[in-house]
């Protein structure tokens, strides 16, 4: 690996914008994302920039069980992004559909069969903390070697 | 440009929400009124209203209930406030029509169920357009 | 609805503004909206499906998780129709802890509301301002339920923990600073010029369009309609809630009522936990057949409930109406017809405070 493949993951993994997609929910998850951003937090000072626009996204949230909306759309959200990319799903309804995924219900979990996930963070909701984690758990194993994996 | 990117056939999902408890009351009782059969009323309602309003019907025709039509008889029996300004199934200028003509029915000394039955038509009519 | 226009401009179903995917498709005659139509449909999940046939104990969560945001009023109106059809009786400190609750709740939806509208009209600052001050509020809805967003505190004949003192007396402390702090960012709100240039004027919906759409809460007190279903409440009646209006109709009338509200639901706390009764928290009780129609005050307004039980305290029917059906109807087919540019399009559906997962459940 040379150096400059060295400072770009450096660089990578310091900047990490994050755009979030809410296919179903219950609004607690999109709020607690919400929350990410509140000075308590400050998902900022980590490099991470919430500002929700596919294109220029390097991760991708994804909230909520699967909901008839989104069949084509959230392919062509994830097609939109560029690599080096990463899903990750936050709450237990993209993971099992949580109480959604009943009998008469019009949602369709898991979201793993319709976008490849890099992590998945359990909890209705989770607390925003675990969110943060998360993401800077997959920015350091997805971004941090991806020139070496990618050459 | 007019034409917009991605669209989706939103049928189904239409249909879904006039099937929910109050929003099925309503169409069953507004076609009962109108005299038409439910699953016209149905499709005119997907093809005219959008999302939003079609959720909101049971809201509008509560208000409807309490506020509209209160002076004329004519005009209660027609619903014509009702179906305009709170349901906005029929557009303002249509129903005008339609009820000055019924009220010149009435004037011409035709009996009131009568010229109330030809709004009726009159107003099925314009549904069908 | 297909018709020739200037400009078709879709704004979502993501957006940087919009906390959940909402589509509106707005027919522009330069930049000047002359129609706009919605698209719902991307969290349509069939709740009232699922909750048909199912045990109360099982709706009951499923109630709560009709909207993450003002999941105590769900979960309350619930509980409340539920103790309507079987008589079950309510210990007077258990109906006491409920306000408080609910009230806590109404704060956090109305801070991260107007945190929205400021954050939408790039007031970055005072929406960060409000944020941190929403995170305080949550603390206390966590040290009083055990959770920070779908809590489930509420139970038939009763409330799930109790308050210790040392609790209550921490929870006045922090309503004060609370207090302090938010008056401050009232007044940025109110003097700020530049934010009165964003706001006053803009998003104009007049009284008869509003009772019209049956628009309720923040949205339509802000247009002059003094109702609020907590003037019918038991519990409200004897604390001497009055509704709080402003005549002016606009954006900025909406954002003012929900600070006034969320300083009116201060006043209302304070003053549950200094009449707070002594006794059990938990009375106890069957859920038997019946039918009701019942209604609470949600954040966003009027949240109605249509329940029909078996005698097994099954759901056999159920209907929902929340608030922001109402709302954003009223929004998008009122308010947003004839706003001077796009900018305005969002803010002005921002300052309804559309919640869309109530809205389509």
């Amino acid at each position: 690996m040379n150096i400059l493949q060295r400072i770009k993951n450096k660089v990578r993994s310091r900047s990490i914008h994050v755009a979030y997609v809410d296919v179903g929910s219950c609004n607690g998850c999109d709020i607690e994302v919400l929350a990410c951003l509140a000075p308590r937090y400050d998902i900022e000072q980590y490099g991470i920039f919430v500002h929700n626009n596919p294109r220029e996204a390097d991760v991708l949230l994804v909230i909520g069980a699967y909901t008839p909306g989104w069949e084509e759309k959230l392919a062509m959200v994830w097609d939109k992004i560029p690599s080096p990319k990463a899903a990750i799903t936050i709450g237990n309804c993209p993971i099992s559909g949580c109480l959604f995924d009943r009998k008469g219900s019009f949602v369709d979990p898991p979201v793993k069969k319709h976008i490849p996930i890099a992590a998945e963070v359990p909890g209705c909701p989770p607390r925003p903390t675990e969110i943060l984690q998360a993401i800077m758990s997959v920015r350091d194993s997805v971004f941090f070697d991806w020139e070496e994996e990618h050459p | 440009m007019t034409a917009y990117l991605y669209e989706q056939d939103l049928v189904t999902q239409k249909y879904r929400i006039l099937v929910a408890l109050w929003h099925d009351n309503l169409v069953r009782q507004i076609a009962r009124e109108l005299d038409i059969p439910v699953q016209e009323l149905r499709r005119y309602l997907i093809e005219h209203f959008d999302m939003i309003q079609l959720e909101n019907l049971p809201a509008r025709a509560e208000m409807a209930e309490a506020h509209a039509d209160h002076g004329d008889a004519v005009a209660r029996a027609l619903g014509r406030e009702k179906f305009t300004l709170y349901l906005q199934i029929l557009s303002s200028a249509a129903m005008d029509s339609i009820f000055s003509e019924v009220n010149a029915r009435v004037h011409a000394g035709i009996p009131m169920e009568e010229a109330i039955a030809f709004g009726r038509t009159q107003i099925r009519e314009a549904l069908k357009r | 609805m297909k018709r020739i226009v200037d400009v078709n401009i879709p704004l979502g179903p993501i957006h940087p503004c919009f906390k959940e995917p909402v589509r509106l498709k707005c027919e522009a005659k330069g930049e000047r909206i002359i129609s706009a139509e919605v698209e719902l449909g991307y969290m349509k999940k069939g709740i009232e499906r699922i909750m048909k046939g199912r045990p109360w104990q099982e709706v009951m969560f499923l109630a709560e998780r009709v909207c993450g945001i003002c999941s105590v009023i769900h979960n309350m109106v619930f509980i409340e129709a539920m103790e309507q059809i079987s008589d079950i009786s309510v210990p007077p400190r258990a109906a006491y802890l409920r306000v408080i609750v609910n009230e806590l709740d109404r704060m956090q939806s109305h801070l991260l509301a107007n945190f929205s509208y400021c954050y939408t009209i790039e007031h970055e600052t005072l929406g960060m301002y409000l944020l941190d001050l929403r995170e305080q509020v949550m603390d206390e809805l966590e040290r009083l339920t055990g959770a920070r967003v779908t809590c489930a505190y509420i139970i038939p004949g009763g409330v799930r923990c109790d308050i210790p003192r040392q609790d209550a007396e921490d929870l006045q402390a922090s309503l004060d600073r609370i207090e302090g702090d938010l008056r401050r960012y009232t007044g940025m709100f109110e003097n700020g010029p530049m934010i009165a240039l964003r706001s006053r004027g803009v998003g104009i919906l007049t009284l008869e369009a509003a009772q019209r759409a049956h628009v309720v809460g923040p949205t339509a007190r802000g247009s002059g309609i003094a109702y609020d279903c907590r003037q019918n409440h038991p519990t409200y009646k004897k604390l001497g809630f009055v509704p709080i209006t402003r005549p002016d109709c606009d954006n900025f009338a909406r954002v003012m009522v929900r600070f006034d509200e969320v300083f009116q639901s201060i006043a209302l706390i304070r003053k549950c936990l200094q009449e707070l009764p002594k006794g059990v928290i938990r009375g106890g009780g069957v859920c038997k057949a019946g039918e009701i129609r019942y209604s609470g005050e949600a954040p966003r307004g009027e949240l109605t409930y249509f329940i029909k039980s078996d005698e097994f305290g099954r759901i056999v029917e159920i209907q929902i109406q929340p608030p922001s059906i109402m709302n954003i109807e009223a929004c998008c087919h009122e308010m947003i017809i004839g706003s001077d540019s796009i900018a305005d399009v969002t803010s002005t559906f921002i300052s309804a405070d559309p919640c869309v997962a109530c809205a389509e459940r």
